[in-house]
């Protein structure tokens, strides 16, 4: 049984104001620690902020080198 | 071509994602001369400069793996230039034995032909398990079953002296699939590039060295009407001269908190950045995102691929350009202090 894990993910996020990329990792950090992401469609709305979709790897599991060494 | 110092640029064109240009076996390499050319110091990524057997090599170029380019344009990282790597060879237990030879041999190849230092060699304890997926896009995504694995070998090749780590996974054959028939055709998604991506980010990021991943596959059959950009993964038996050369002189990673000690001539900074060139449809990934922050101009080339993540949809504001050529231009001009704006016509009043 492998304890460190690679999770596909796919979320929609509803763009905040402010600089993109940590809001991106913080929803994505609920899921793991993402290894490799990108928004890869947004969904403009004439009302309300646009939806933002992410697909991701996450890396889950031990956060060191050391952890997975025999 | 300019008397004016370089001007360092990153340079972007994500993997897996059916890029026109990029998407295919380092057919974007003639762009990246180009720019590097333009520039002085072009940072890029092994999808950019991988064509398998066949490879360029520049000083004015920074090979750095995807992951840490994105950490660097976070600044997070800084790149610090060598003059060879010690290229540790991490092979898949999971390759038939003569797959590993041919892999073997090409390291030796390398060694005797090119001069580069190579070694040692760790096989994984067990096969890596790689299987491919398509996100919800349509974009390259791929898994890795053994992940612990591949970073056991590669703490291994770290202890034993490698200062960059070539792996090599064995990846699952599918000739008959639609897919790979419009690959070679030039009109699909590179379905290995997603979990090629993994792997190296996975390795690159734990063991702070620079890493680069070429897919172990059976030789496919002859395809007559092979794209001239895929042909380049058709020459030989293995995809990994590219990836040994490239990290041969990959700069070394430093984490910036402890670079200010470390610094000298060369070394370089995400603040001395002064443009970054992706996609016009794909500016939605990491690093181009982190120099956006930063104020770094981006310049979206049309290069039409799978996503349509572009400067409206994020709120960006880019310098728009119609090819890789017209980018080096902009760059060209970047890089003399001219005004981009100064170029284009209509040139509007300040009043």
């Amino acid at each position: 049984m492998s304890a460190v894990g690679l999770s596909p993910v796919v979320l929609q996020l509803e763009r905040q104001s402010g600089a993109l990329r940590p809001q991106v990792e913080a929803a994505l950090a609920a899921h793991g620690r993402p290894l490799r992401w990108a928004i890869t469609a947004v969904q403009q709305h004439t009302q309300g902020p646009a939806l933002l979709q992410i697909e991701a790897v996450v890396l889950t599991g031990p956060l060191s080198i050391d952890a997975v060494e025999r | 071509m300019s008397a004016s110092a370089p001007l360092p640029t990153l340079l972007v064109i994500p993997t897996g994602i059916g890029c026109v240009l990029g998407g295919y076996a380092g057919d974007a390499l003639p762009a990246a001369r180009l720019l590097a050319a333009a520039s002085g110091c072009l940072i890029t990524h092994p999808n950019v400069m991988n064509g398998a057997s066949l490879y360029w090599g520049d000083p004015r170029v920074h090979y750095v793996e995807g992951s840490s380019l994105d950490r660097f344009a976070a600044g997070e990282l800084w790149l610090r230039p060598v003059r060879r790597q010690r290229v540790g060879l991490l092979l898949d237990a999971g390759m038939e034995p003569e797959l590993r030879q041919r892999h073997l041999q090409v390291a030796d190849a390398c060694r005797a032909t090119l001069g580069l230092e190579i070694g040692p060699v760790v096989t994984t304890d067990r096969p890596l398990e790689v299987s491919l997926s398509l996100g919800a896009s349509g974009v390259s995504w791929g898994e890795l079953g053994q992940p612990e694995a591949l970073l056991r070998a590669g703490s291994q090749l770290k202890a034993a002296g490698a200062t960059a780590i070539a792996v090599v996974a064995r990846f699952p054959d599918d000739p008959e699939s639609e897919a790979l028939a419009a690959y070679r055709q030039g009109s699909g998604v590179d379905a290995l590039a997603g979990a090629e991506a993994v792997i190296s980010h996975l390795l690159s990021r734990e063991l702070g060295l620079p890493c680069a991943h070429a897919p172990a596959l059976s030789p496919l059959p002859l395809d007559p009407q092979l794209d001239p950009r895929a042909a380049a993964e058709e020459l030989g038996f293995t995809f990994l001269p590219c990836v040994l050369v490239g990290l041969s002189r990959a700069p070394d990673l430093v984490p910036a908190a402890q670079a200010g000690a470390a610094v000298h001539a060369g070394t370089v900074a995400i603040d001395a950045v002064g443009a970054v060139i992706a996609p016009a449809g794909a500016l939605g990934g990491a690093a181009v995102l982190a120099c956006a922050e930063r104020g770094i101009p981006v310049i979206a080339v049309e290069n039409p691929c799978l996503l349509n993540v572009n400067a409206q949809a994020l709120g960006l504001e880019v310098l728009p350009a119609s090819s890789y050529s017209e980018a080096a231009g902009l760059v060209l001009a970047l890089r003399e202090g001219l005004a981009p704006a100064a170029l284009r016509r209509p040139l509007a009043s300040l009043s």
